[in-house]
């Protein structure tokens, strides 16, 4: 067993290797010494401006915020080398400690700082709008990241050309305060409407999922959407010299600190989930029905919205546990489609969460956990799909039965009879013109009797083929003079709002007349009664005798024959007939 | 007396139609479908109507509501309907409230000229023709406690051709008897059967089968 990816709505990356050891060590102490760098300049505070707050607090923030990032992002990597994400992460923190040179009190750090000071939020909003697998979707996304990119590198640049920074800033061309809070203020308004253009894509992410989300998943997004809310309410404090700005960012600074962690619990969990595999391996154990096979699987995958399709290769195409088919183009929409095969051939398909496609080792182990399951929940759906076939082939041939009935009927009417009453009545006025003689008029006398005898006996063949009466009034008109010649007194009820569909009339047609005949063959009884009534989408037919009971079943009553015809069309014909209790016929058919 | 006639098929309308006429009667439309039928009594009064209850398109009940919208419509025009069946339940459906200018009879009933002539008559004046085959059925019903066993033979040969819809002279013609005589046996058996002595004769036809019924 092993699984594999179709190709639609999975991409195939390609193969990338974890960090080696030494360059993952190089990486975690270059993003301490960052931080710690960071909290150095912070504290030193010569650098640092008074709307900046307590240097302690910005300090200790700061070099948190870098190390989230730089950390998570390590592990990250180590986790899913082929996620771009990880790496993604550890330039947001070392990105971030490079803004923080701007405190430095020397020329070159501190216009490198500078230069940088706008970047690390656009790094934020990058790594947000890249999860999971650190690329970025879409053409308008990946504008969106771009012209943040544009906004906080390019307009800086213009900001320190005319800003007044004093001696330390190398790129000072012509001095002028002015224009340069104007560019600052529009760069940080459109730094803040890029965040939450971003909170608008994560927000149509949530919703295009359309299903219940992983709860890892949809806690993770939240937190990114949250954090960007926090960093545009920053900016546009700040450009606009609104109050509590230090606090601001501190809370800003927190919350964007806070998001890696979220992220490092979900990954987590996916370790925790070897042990939801392990339930799964005991419920497997524990000869799991088909039927809660899925159940099972979303469990231990944690994705409530998992469907499993089972490949049914006699009907080509993919079905439920029931065997009805599934159209997999149709479920798979925005989700992903895993294969389960077994030597190669298909055997089930999982449609998941898009998420799950970081986490192939648990997909992978529970698809090989269920392995025998899944071929047995196949065999079932394959059984299933075979007996409805079987019972739609059934419900085939007692309708192209009928119908055939129907027309030999009709031809009957149409034909002979017509033909044999017009012959009559030819002779019936032939024998007025020879009333005077006694010979002639004797034989077609004879005649007419023989066709009326004829007549009578096609009527009784008409109507054995197909009663008429049913196809033209319906069950009420037609069963009214099958009770009225009964051989006992019936009471007949029933209790139906209009026409039902013409196989069911049949079908309860017969029910009630066969049951009547074998009441007056067999039950010795003094009365019954018949009800027919709709009931929860069923025709409900009821015939109840107060005889002696102890019906056979299965041969000489027909009862075998009621049961195939009420069952090929979904129904349910079922006989109580204690001795010495009566007979109870009932019969209950789906209204389609 | 003018009659029109709806049947689709038309060796058999053309029989009746001729056999009508050389009865004296004045067939005024002869018609393929119930359409035709109810467009040719919207342009002239016809006394009464043979109407088959299997007609054109769909050869179900068109027959059928044909003759109770004639029935509904047409008060004055009796309406005789003809069948190859001849079903309790449609009977009761085509009489409803009233059995005044109604017959329904098997088909088969038309190669005996003379009853089936008077039976057109009788529609045509208001009267009632019911088949055999219906009263028989109603007659031979299983019924706990039947009051029919109270009848005597005679009776209930006189009850048969009373519910047929065949006046008092009808059934003394039938039976041999005399008027007076099939007046006491219709009494006795109203008596017997416990049933409101009623007015006309149609009227009875209704009041008999509905007995017989329940």
């Amino acid at each position: 067993m092993a699984s594999s990816a179709l190709p639609a709505g999975v991409d195939r990356r390609e193969a990338r290797a974890p960090p080696r050891a030494t360059r993952s060590s190089v990486i975690a102490i270059a993003g301490v010494g960052g931080a710690g760098v960071s909290f150095a300049l912070a504290v030193a505070g010569e650098g640092v401006g008074v709307e900046m707050g307590e240097p302690l607090v910005l300090a200790i923030l700061t070099a948190c915020l870098t190390l989230s990032y730089v950390l998570c992002g390590l592990l990250a990597w180590r986790h899913r080398p082929a996620s771009r994400f990880g790496s993604l992460m550890i330039a947001a923190g070392f990105i971030n400690f490079a803004s923080t040179l701007v405190w430095a009190t020397r020329d070159v750090p501190y216009t490198l700082g500078q230069a940088l000071d706008l970047l690390p939020p656009v790094l934020f909003l990058h790594v947000f709008l890249a999860f999971p697998d650190g690329r970025l979707r879409g053409r308008s996304v990946q504008g969106l990241v771009a012209a943040s990119y544009v906004t906080a590198i390019a307009l800086e640049l213009v900001r320190m050309h005319f800003g007044d920074f004093g001696p330390r800033n190398l790129l000072e061309g012509h001095a002028n305060p002015a224009t340069a809070e104007t560019v600052r203020q529009v760069q940080l308004t459109l730094v803040s409407v890029f965040c939450l253009a971003g909170v608008g894509v994560l927000a149509s992410r949530r919703r295009q999922a359309g299903r219940p989300l992983r709860r890892s998943l949809a806690l993770l997004i939240d937190a990114f959407a949250f954090s960007l809310v926090m960093l545009a309410f920053l900016f546009v404090s700040s450009a606009f010299d609104g109050p509590w700005v230090a606090q601001i960012r501190w809370a800003t600074f927190v919350t964007l600190a806070l998001a890696p962690i979220v992220f490092l619990t979900g990954l987590l969990q996916a370790r925790l989930a070897r042990s939801a595999l392990g339930d799964l391996v005991v419920e497997l154990r524990a000869d799991l029905a088909p039927s809660d096979l899925r159940d099972a699987l979303a469990r231990a995958l944690r994705d409530p919205s998992l469907d499993l399709a089972y490949w049914l290769p006699e009907f080509d195409t993919y079905a439920d546990v029931d065997g009805r088919p599934l159209d997999l183009s149709d479920l798979g929409r925005s989700r992903v489609t895993t294969l389960i095969d077994r030597n190669g051939e298909p055997v089930a398909a999982l449609l998941h969460d898009t998420s799950l496609q970081d986490e192939p080792e648990l997909l992978a182990a529970a698809t090989a956990a269920a392995g025998i399951a899944v071929e047995n929940g196949r065999l079932q759906a394959e059984l299933r799909a075979r007996l409805d076939e079987l019972r739609g082939s059934r419900a085939r041939l007692i309708d192209a039965g009928q119908k055939e009935r129907q027309r030999l009927e009709r031809d009957l009417h149409d034909g002979a009879q017509q033909r044999l009453i017009a012959l009559s009545l030819d002779l019936s006025l032939l024998e007025e013109r020879l009333a005077g003689d006694s010979e002639a008029t004797t034989s077609l006398d004879r005649a007419k009797r023989e066709i009326a005898i004829s007549l009578e006996e096609l009527r009784d063949v008409a109507h054995g083929l197909h009663p008429a009466v049913l196809t033209g009034h319906g069950l009420q008109v037609a069963l009214e003079s099958v009770a009225a010649r009964a051989s006992v007194p019936v009471r007949l009820t029933v209790k139906l709002d209009g026409r039902l569909q013409e196989r069911l009339e049949v079908a309860a047609y017969y029910v009630v007349s066969e049951s009547l005949v074998n009441i007056a063959k067999h039950a010795h009884a003094t009365s019954a009664t018949i009800d027919v009534a709709r009931a929860n989408g069923h025709v409900v037919v009821e015939i109840v005798d107060d005889g002696i009971g102890g019906a056979d079943t299965e041969r000489g009553s027909g009862l075998r024959g009621l049961a195939d015809r009420v069952e090929a069309l979904g129904g349910r014909l079922r006989v109580w007939t204690p001795h010495g209790g009566g007979t109870r016929v009932k019969a209950e058919i789906p209204c389609v | 007396m003018r009659v029109a006639i709806a049947e689709d098929s038309v060796l058999l309308r053309e029989g009746v139609a001729r056999l009508l006429a050389e009865s004296g009667m004045d067939v005024v439309a002869q018609c393929g479908d119930a359409e035709q039928l109810l467009a040719e009594l919207g342009s002239e009064p016809v006394d009464v109507v043979v109407v088959d209850i299997r007609l054109p398109p769909t050869h179900s009940d068109e027959g059928l509501r044909a003759a109770l919208e004639i029935r509904a419509r047409f008060p004055s025009t009796g309406v005789l309907v003809l069948s190859q069946y001849v079903e309790l339940g449609l009977a009761m459906k085509l009489l409803a409230d009233s059995a005044e200018g109604v017959g329904y009879l098997l088909k088969d009933r038309i190669s005996d000229v003379k009853e089936f002539l008077a039976a057109v008559r009788r529609v045509a004046a208001g009267g009632s023709a019911i088949d055999p085959i219906i009263v028989s059925t109603l007659l031979s019903r299983r019924r706990t406690d039947d009051p029919l066993e109270r009848l005597t033979r005679r009776e209930r040969e006189v009850l048969d051709l009373m519910a047929q819809g065949n006046s008092n002279q009808g059934i003394a013609d039938k039976l041999v008897l005399t008027l007076r005589a099939v007046e006491k046996y219709v009494s006795s058996i109203f008596t017997k059967l416990q049933l409101p002595a009623t007015g006309t004769e149609s009227r009875r036809v209704l009041a008999v089968l509905l007995f017989l019924r329940n």
